[in-house]
């Protein structure tokens, strides 16, 4: 295998194979940072700060979205995604010493998948939800009645629990491989490399694809403000 | 380690079950009413029909608004549709404080997101809902003129008395 662009490819090197790409670690990042920043001006009434923070996440998870089809090969879904066997196969693997996985395994496939679907309702019912005076609402609410804009507003309240109860579980499984399986999941989404993985040459990073989910998520997020 | 997997899935349903749940349990919900429910007022009709009726036209008030902020919002307001919820908003304002009787309470034992403050600090609510009148009848006569910039400064201020009346005397939702 020769060096590329996109970073060292196999196991060869001493950082490490690339497992996630910058867009992949900027959207993962980007994201924990915004959640809280969401949480905070839903709770103190900046409703105008909310939207951008929200827009900005339906963007970044747009193009997330997009990556999992067009995206370097650990970050498509269908590189990932696996049924019940490969998961149970998976879980009589799971103890030291612990090889991980070049990418997403199959137990924490289901983390990215119900991560990745918990965001998009949320941000779904954000869009065209109504406060109880009318007068707040998400960009899409005109397309609703004042009522189903309400049930979007408490669908909206009530499901920030699923994705707090999904981000501690996420966390807390980041945790058990740091103290049971000796695995430290967090620097590997922030360096994107994992010592000891063997990956299949990523090639160099795809700027044109790159650039069209960018494009594509842009101008999601500048419709649903028309 | 078979946890995460099974909590997922756990978490998942109970979640999604615990919304159907809250789902039902509204205030126009099929919940059981209480014998205070029942109870008939002395201008006519049940408590509970009472906390309907209020519900029912703070929806229509906030379906108003929500004409006017949408058309507000909108490139191209619709003239017409702003007249027409100013109207209604103006034409509800007056009534607020009547639908507030005390034996509407949740202190007694009644469903509703009403808050108990409203009847322990009477004259704040009943200088509350006379602001929002004003207020409302000054949003009716901006819309009647067509003019955008009044209209939007008079739904500001018609809002903001909303808002002031559901953050001291409505539960939080």
């Amino acid at each position: 295998m020769t060096e590329t662009a996109a970073g060292a490819p196999g196991d060869g090197s001493a950082a490490g194979a690339l497992v996630w790409d910058w867009s992949v670690r900027v959207f993962h990042w980007t994201t924990v940072a915004l959640i809280p920043m969401l949480w905070w001006s839903a709770e103190n009434g900046a409703m105008d700060w909310h939207r951008r923070f929200g827009l900005t996440l339906m963007g970044l998870l747009i193009f997330r979205l997009y990556w999992g089809v067009a995206g370097i090969n650990t970050a498509r879904f269908a590189s990932f995604v696996k049924g019940p066997k490969a998961i149970t196969a998976y879980l009589a693997r799971m103890k030291r010493p612990y090889t991980p996985a070049a990418g997403h395994n199959p137990l924490g496939a289901l983390s990215v998948i119900a991560l990745l679907a918990a965001l998009t309702a949320q941000i779904t019912a954000g869009l065209f939800a109504v406060d109880v005076d009318g007068i707040e609402s998400g960009p899409l609410a005109s397309l609703v009645s004042f009522k189903q804009g309400r049930a979007a507003a408490e669908f909206h309240e009530f499901f920030f629990n699923v994705l707090l109860a999904l981000i501690v579980l996420h966390i807390a499984a980041v945790a058990y491989y740091f103290i049971a399986l000796k695995t430290n999941l967090v620097r590997t989404m922030i360096t994107g490399r994992r010592k000891g993985a063997v990956t299949a040459n990523p090639g160099p990073f795809p700027l044109t694809r790159f650039l069209i989910g960018a494009v594509l998520a842009v101008a999601a997020v500048t419709l649903v403000q028309l | 380690m078979t946890v995460p997997y099974r909590t997922l899935g756990k978490t998942l349903g109970a979640g999604f079950a615990l919304f159907a749940l809250a789902a039902c349990g509204g205030e126009n919900g099929a919940s059981v009413s209480s014998e205070q429910e029942s109870k008939v007022l002395p201008g006519g009709g049940t408590v509970k029909e009472m906390v309907e009726k209020r519900h029912e036209a703070m929806e229509d008030i906030g379906d108003s608004f929500k004409t006017i902020s949408d058309q507000l919002k909108s490139g191209s307001p619709d003239l017409e549709a702003i007249k027409g919820s100013a109207a209604l908003i103006a034409e509800h304002a007056p009534n607020v404080g009547d639908w507030f009787p005390a034996e509407t309470s949740p202190a007694l034992g009644v469903d509703t997101d009403a808050l108990a403050t409203i009847w322990e600090r009477p004259e704040e609510f009943a200088a509350i809902a006379a602001k929002f009148e004003t207020a409302a009848g000054e949003l009716n006569t901006a819309a009647q003129t067509g003019d955008v910039e009044a209209i939007g400064a008079a739904f500001k201020a018609t809002g903001g008395q909303c808002k002031a009346c559901h953050d001291d005397f409505r539960e939080d939702d």
